[in-house]
């Protein structure tokens, strides 16, 4: 086995670890047969119609990445800390729905709304209480491919925490073979996992690196979205990755 | 869009004789026969027209151009040609065509990249034999059922192509378009509480709600009254529809119209099922009668037997009788009316300018009734 992935499965354990003990103790998640029962254990939960999941909706109107992970990054740092608790442990499922949010903010209360309209969240809840929303809707269907782009830098928006010292980090996408839709998903999971961890806080400057694969994965990677490689049965590859420095 | 806006006539102008009225029925796809449920629908709309004409200007639009670029023409257009190559269509009947219909909806879907030489020819005027045999063969039963034909054969492009319709709509602030993503494009009236209506899919094909935007977007702000025509079934969608169209001025009317069920169903046209009940061969049997009988006795069974709502299925037997009333309405017709047509036309209308047909076909009916002026009958009926 190689060390990427080694290191990518490792890193996979550690998040079902941190979400859901129940599931660590349930599968042996130092083999990588525990580790794909875990994931069809999670798929299954999220594939369930399960009214009392904990999700949260996204609006999507048009996509800017850069801009977006600006406001993914503030909507996940307004959601509290009780609500977090149980995103987390339903691994911050987001459902990503087509509509413009300037039409919906009369009738839909949204935890955040992108300053231009483009995009807007509700807070994280049982899955009841967007089933309105979901009905009015369509599934975000963004089958391009994510385009390639020189790094963008941000800064994520609001005053440092007291006593923390703003930090740079780096947003690696692999974009090869990733749709938009895709690439909202696996970077959506990594923002929102890093704010609710304190890895992402206000003043902190993040740059977006769009790269066709994320190899090496960078020994400075301090969390890391990864998933079955299509085209390579059996093995990892990391989708989107956040790391210290830029 | 202000400039746009007509004001609505007062109410106080009863005869609404300088209201321009647009009637849009849903139009048929030339791939088959026309069956009881389609039959309906014309009778219903041609006796709309011409009761609505003498009390205001009115439009029959009905264009075959604008509806071709849909994915149910187009497709069947790419199937004929990749499954019967050089056949000779003139010498088909539309029940040979509506056969290969019927396996061309229940083949695989051809993929956008194949229809794509099908949509520009379209565009440009270009129709297949097929369609065009169809279409000719349907000319023939309007001629012989006395209805107006609106350009059956005629290319009559919509106003806008599908970008400037889709700019327009986005104008009104109701457009979501996906396609830098390569997403889809969308009807958005979510506003107003509306779901989401797809118009265009992510790989490029408009369906037919994204037709009728082409055609009734730049037509809509010439008139004082809109009325959809369409099958029950597509309500939600004329419900968006009319919410559009009234954006630009005109008080838009839905009329649904329920289908005729064949033995208690109601069947789509793509599964088949129209041996004897589809409009040539109820016109051949008819043949026996008068060319005025037939044309009354179809409108009376079709508008005022039916009526409105899809519980009844198809009866022959009633048809028959139908014709037989309208025997006996023909003889009898003819007695001086004392109030002019037009007020007696006028009766059946609400809060609209348009007539009602229903009302206005069973109001011939009745035992006790008087008989109708044949004034009546030939301007509306025969």
């Amino acid at each position: 086995m190689t060390r990427t992935q080694q290191l990518l499965r490792e890193r996979t354990a550690v998040r079902i670890r941190a979400a859901r003990p129940d599931l660590a103790d349930r599968h042996d998640l130092a083999t990588p047969d525990g580790l794909l029962d875990a994931h069809r254990h999670i798929a299954q939960e999220a594939g369930a119609a399960d009214d009392g999941q904990i999700l949260a909706a996204v609006v999507v109107r048009d996509v800017d990445l850069a801009r977006w992970v600006r406001d993914t990054c503030v909507f996940a740092l307004g959601v509290p800390p009780e609500d977090a608790a149980a995103w987390r442990a339903s691994f911050t499922r987001t459902v990503f729905l087509a509509g413009n949010p300037d039409h919906l903010r009369d009738r839909f209360v949204f935890a955040h709304l992108a300053d231009d309209g483009s995009a807007a969240w509700t807070a994280p809840g049982p899955a009841a209480g967007t089933t309105t929303l979901r009905r009015l809707l369509k599934l975000f269907d963004a089958p391009a491919e994510v385009p390639p782009a020189p790094a963008r830098h941000l800064t994520v928006p609001g005053e440092p925490p007291p006593g923390r010292v703003p930090v740079t980090r780096g947003l690696h996408l692999a974009t090869a073979g990733c749709t938009v839709a895709e690439a909202l998903v696996h970077l959506n999971h990594v923002i929102a996992e890093a704010v609710l961890d304190g890895l992402i806080a206000p003043g902190d400057r993040l740059t977006l690196h769009r790269v066709p694969r994320i190899n090496p994965l960078p020994g400075h990677a301090v969390r890391v979205r990864a998933v079955p490689d299509p085209r390579l049965p059996g093995r990892l590859r990391a989708a989107a990755a956040l790391t210290d420095g830029d | 869009m202000t400039a746009l806006a007509t004001e609505p006539a007062a109410p106080g102008a009863a005869t609404g004789a300088a209201r321009r009225v647009l009637l849009a029925p849903i139009t048929i796809t030339p791939s088959k026969p026309l069956t009881p449920s389609h039959l309906k629908g014309l009778l219903w709309t041609d006796v709309m027209h011409r009761a609505t004409q003498s009390l205001a200007h009115v439009t029959h639009r009905s264009s075959h151009t604008t509806y071709h670029p849909t994915e149910q023409t187009l497709g069947f257009w790419e199937f004929l040609d990749r499954t019967e190559g050089d056949t000779d269509y003139g010498d088909l009947t539309e029940e040979d065509i509506g056969a290969l219909y019927v396996a061309f909806r229940a083949a695989a879907r051809p993929s956008a990249r194949d229809l794509r030489p099908y949509a520009e020819a379209a565009e440009h005027g270009w129709v297949h034999p097929a369609s065009t045999r169809v279409l000719t063969l349907w000319s023939g039963h309007y001629a012989r059922l006395g209805l107006h034909d609106p350009g059956l054969l005629r290319y009559q492009p919509p106003g806008l192509g599908l970008d400037a319709a889709l700019d327009r709509l986005a104008g009104l602030g109701m457009c979501l378009d996906q396609r830098a993503v390569g997403g889809p494009v969308f009807l958005d009236l979510t506003r107003h509480g509306l779901p989401l209506r797809q118009l265009v899919t992510a790989d490029g094909r408009p369906n037919y709600l994204a037709c009728a935007l082409r055609e009734l977007l730049p037509l809509a702000p010439g008139f004082d009254e809109i009325v959809l025509l369409y099958d029950t079934e597509l309500d939600s969608d004329h419900q968006q529809l009319a919410r559009v169209l009234a954006e630009l001025g005109p008080s838009v009317r839905r009329v649904p119209i329920g289908r005729v069920p064949i033995d208690g169903r109601i069947r789509s046209a793509r599964q088949g099922g129209w041996r004897d009940v589809h409009a040539g061969a109820l016109l051949d049997a008819a043949a026996g009668h008068d060319p005025a009988v037939v044309r009354l006795g179809m409108r009376l069974y079709f508008i005022a037997v039916l009526g409105p709502g899809q519980q009844q299925s198809f009866r022959p037997e009633l048809l028959a009788q139908s014709l037989k009333r309208a025997e006996r309405l023909l003889e009898s017709a003819g007695q001086p009316q004392p109030e002019p047509l037009t007020d007696r036309l006028a009766r059946h209308r609400k809060d609209h300018t348009y007539v009602d047909p229903y009302r206005l076909t069973s109001g011939l009916l009745g035992r006790r009734r008087a008989a109708p002026g044949l004034d009546l009958l030939t301007s509306v009926y025969l």
